[in-house]
């Protein structure tokens, strides 16, 4: 389709009602056919994504929306969302995309004409799926490819109601740049940092099964996009006295070296280099009292957490620090800490946490093992919100007139 | 041995085990003292290796990798003792490295090479073309690493010719002039590797000059030979068939370790000199290889003192295939450089090549 062409088809289709039977078998279709298809069988996130879709899920999510339309606010779609998602993540988009379709809002996503394989992969099958959905699902997204050009997102940006850009800071300062209408809204998603917190009494407490167990979904948060993903913890903070710290990290990194080494997880050499000069770098420019190196893992233990920069290479490196009390934390976090994974909390002490946050920092508390699995609440939003416009309805009729006004 | 015999015996004469026993005495002896005097290099020796102040073998030493130079000036002493801080040349846009030096780092580098050159060059200085333009070193605030290559290299000759103009182009007739005083006995040339092939090489494919006297020495890296598809044999091969050049030597080195080059033998590989080594690490794990398998390299070189430069991990890929084997007369270990560590690209959140675009 040509670039002028665009705007006559994007004006052309209208919204769906929410959780439209169309949209909802697409979706659960989607989930279906990723699951069979024997390419994206090579591809984890692929399957992980598939797994989000799946019926179940999308049942879940239906249900909770229904639970959000009250009796005098309606949750109606927004109208087009245009979507521009990372080029080196490849499958984020979809959940977006999902969220936008599933209160049906029509999307158009932009895609870079470079795209990893399992991207391409996805794409088949969105494009498969789409072509076998009913309507309004079928016409109600379009795909766009483009490189840098500022026209293409100039038009598509001039005609969406949302505009959901994903990709850092500089990305997200970029787009911006472009206007909107002035009725659009728009989610970001700038560059994040994630961490864990561990409390080391309850971890001394633990079985060596369960020891090993939380390694292992440590790891699978942590390594599963080379520790790049927003919400992978690369900084762990170890509650309780000195000695009990040091010895649960002692176990715990030991185990976590050993998952990398089971899953045989290779750092391509140059990211390999990469992080060898971060750590070098990081023991001359901060508090570094140790570092520990297993195969495919570094750790750094920091001396004090004040100052501490959020840089960092990816691909298997750690800091960690000690801190007597995990309302100890908010002094060191800010707007940009993303996901706090931990292990060892009260629900009481988790709760103490994020009051005492107050909204500066952490928009997502989860148990380690669960960083990486998208949710409709993500980065601070409700995305099953984010993309409909609130409507308020007062249908009680008020015959008394109002009193004390007349005089 | 000490080090001073490592520098005044023949070089590729010492076996490799003996080699070994004198470079682990000297670089743990270079280590203490750069530990001593620089507070960056004790730092990251004490966090990064710990217990690596007793070692038992050259790869037990702790190691910087190069790109730390980038982003670090480190120094292991006072200002006031600096005699100059080298820079490499860096494509557009890379951060240089910096490498201070002080007067008895620079003399030992200037010894070393020229211990290097003569095992190649006899103890004589020869006539020399520069296959290179004279502006290179004519602005001395341009001073790169690859005008300090030139100027190392100046001393190993005389009657210096440059053979390029200030555009590259050949000086044909004065490189006849050239070729008819001194042709017809030995005579050095030195350029880099690109600049020979493309500047010299291939606008007198075809010129029937006599350059079988000419002992070239070249360096610089093959990346660009590579895009164009010629290999080292490749390479030789041609000057052979087309100049009649038969001595043909390639180095290795790099500005954070001058003068402890390793140059070519006749058999096509690169050996250290007494004084220098390499080892091969892993390229994820960094622990030292078996010879034979190809890694990241590492150098070592008893010259740094001034600056904690004596075991660097490259970013070049190489193998070592031989050691102590006769098969060009000299002893140590046999390797190639296989080139840089490919690029890569891990997948995240933040989309890194848009913001670089953009």
């Amino acid at each position: 389709m040509e670039l002028e062409e665009l705007p006559v088809h994007l004006r052309g289709s209208a919204a769906a009602e929410p959780f439209h039977e169309s949209v909802v078998n697409a979706a659960i279709d989607l989930s279906q056919r990723t699951f069979r298809d024997p390419e994206a069988r090579g591809y984890p996130e692929l399957l992980a994504l598939a797994y989000w879709m799946r019926k179940a899920e999308i049942v879940r999510l239906a249900a909770q929306f229904r639970t959000l339309q009250l009796d005098n606010r309606i949750l109606a779609p927004r109208g087009l969302v245009f979507h521009l998602p990372p080029r080196n993540v490849d499958t984020i988009f979809v959940y977006s995309w999902l969220l936008a379709a599933l209160t049906g809002n029509r999307s158009v996503i932009r895609l870079s004409p470079q795209r990893s394989e399992s991207t391409n992969i996805l794409l088949r099958l969105l494009r498969e799926t789409l072509a076998a959905a009913a309507e309004p699902a079928s016409s109600g997204t379009t795909i766009v490819s483009y490189g840098h050009d500022v026209e293409p997102t100039e038009i598509l940006s001039g005609l969406c109601d949302a505009r959901v850009i994903w990709g850092g800071d500089q990305t997200v300062d970029t787009i911006r740049r472009t206007p909107l209408p002035p009725h659009a809204k728009e989610v970001t998603f700038p560059d994040r940092y994630s961490l864990s917190a561990i409390r080391a009494d309850t971890y001394a407490d633990l079985p060596e099964e369960k020891r090993d167990y939380l390694a292992d979904q440590f790891f699978n948060d942590s390594f599963w996009f080379d520790q790049l993903a927003c919400s992978s913890p690369r900084l762990v903070v170890w509650c309780g006295t000195a000695v009990e710290t040091r010895a649960a990290s002692a176990d715990f990194f030991h185990r976590v070296a050993g998952c990398v080494e089971r899953r045989r997880y290779l750092l391509p050499p140059a990211a390999s280099m990469q992080k060898l000069v971060y750590a070098c770098s990081a023991i001359l420019n901060s508090p570094v009292e140790e570092c520990r190196r297993y195969k495919g893992l570094t750790v750094l233990t920091l001396d004090s957490l004040s100052g501490f920069k959020r840089s960092h290479p990816g691909g298997g490196l750690f800091f960690e620090a000690h801190l007597e009390d995990l309302l100890h934390l908010p002094e060191f976090l800010g707007r940009r800490d993303q996901t706090l994974t931990w292990f060892g909390f009260t629900s009481e002490e988790l709760h103490a946490l994020v009051r005492k946050l107050n909204g500066r920092a952490v928009d997502r508390i989860v148990p380690i093992g669960q960083a990486l699995q998208f949710h409709r609440f993500w980065d601070g939003y409700d995305l099953l919100q984010e993309f409909c416009r609130c409507v308020y309805i007062e249908s009680a009729f008020q015959d008394a007139r109002p009193t004390g006004a007349s005089g | 041995m000490t080090l001073d015999d490592l520098m005044q015996l023949p070089q590729y004469s010492v076996a490799q085990a003996d080699k070994e026993a004198v470079l682990l005495a000297e670089l743990t002896r270079l280590g203490k003292h750069h530990r001593q005097r620089s507070p960056e290099y004790a730092r990251l020796a004490r966090i990064m290796f710990p217990g690596s102040a007793d070692p038992h073998n050259l790869a037990d030493l702790p190691y910087l990798p190069v790109a730390l130079f980038k982003e670090h000036l480190l120094s292991s002493v006072p200002e006031s003792e600096v005699f100059k801080i080298l820079q490499s040349s860096g494509t557009t846009g890379q951060t240089p490295s910096r490498v201070v030096l002080d007067r008895e780092t620079a003399q030992l580098q200037t010894l070393a090479l020229s211990r290097i050159m003569c095992s190649v060059l006899g103890p004589n200085r020869l006539p020399m073309i520069l296959v290179e333009t004279a502006d290179l070193i004519r602005d001395r605030r341009q001073f790169n690493a690859r005008a300090a290559g030139l100027l190392g290299m100046l001393n190993f000759g005389r009657d210096h010719f440059y053979a390029l103009d200030s555009n590259l182009e050949l000086r044909l007739p004065e490189l006849k002039d050239f070729l008819r005083r001194f042709g017809g006995a030995p005579f050095l040339m030195f350029g880099f590797t690109f600049l020979v092939w493309s500047r010299f090489y291939q606008p007198l494919a075809d010129a029937g000059l006599d350059f079988s006297h000419g002992i070239l020495i070249h360096s610089g890296g093959w990346k660009k030979l590579q895009e164009e598809s010629v290999s080292a044999a490749d390479f030789r091969a041609a000057l052979r068939q087309a100049l009649g050049l038969t001595r043909v030597y390639n180095f290795y080195g790099m500005v954070e370790q001058v003068g402890s080059v390793f140059l070519e033998g006749d058999d096509g590989y690169l050996y250290p000199p007494n004084f220098a080594d390499v080892i091969v690490r892993d390229p994820t794990t960094f622990e030292e290889l078996p010879n034979g398998q190809t890694g990241v390299l590492e150098v070592l070189s008893a010259l740094p003192r001034s600056y904690p430069g004596h075991c660097l991990l490259t970013e070049d890929l190489g193998v070592v295939h031989a050691v102590d084997s006769p098969s060009c007369g000299r002893l140590g270990k046999a390797f190639s450089v296989l080139g840089r560590i490919p690029k890569a690209e891990l997948r995240g959140c933040s989309d890194v090549i848009a913001a670089k675009v953009s």
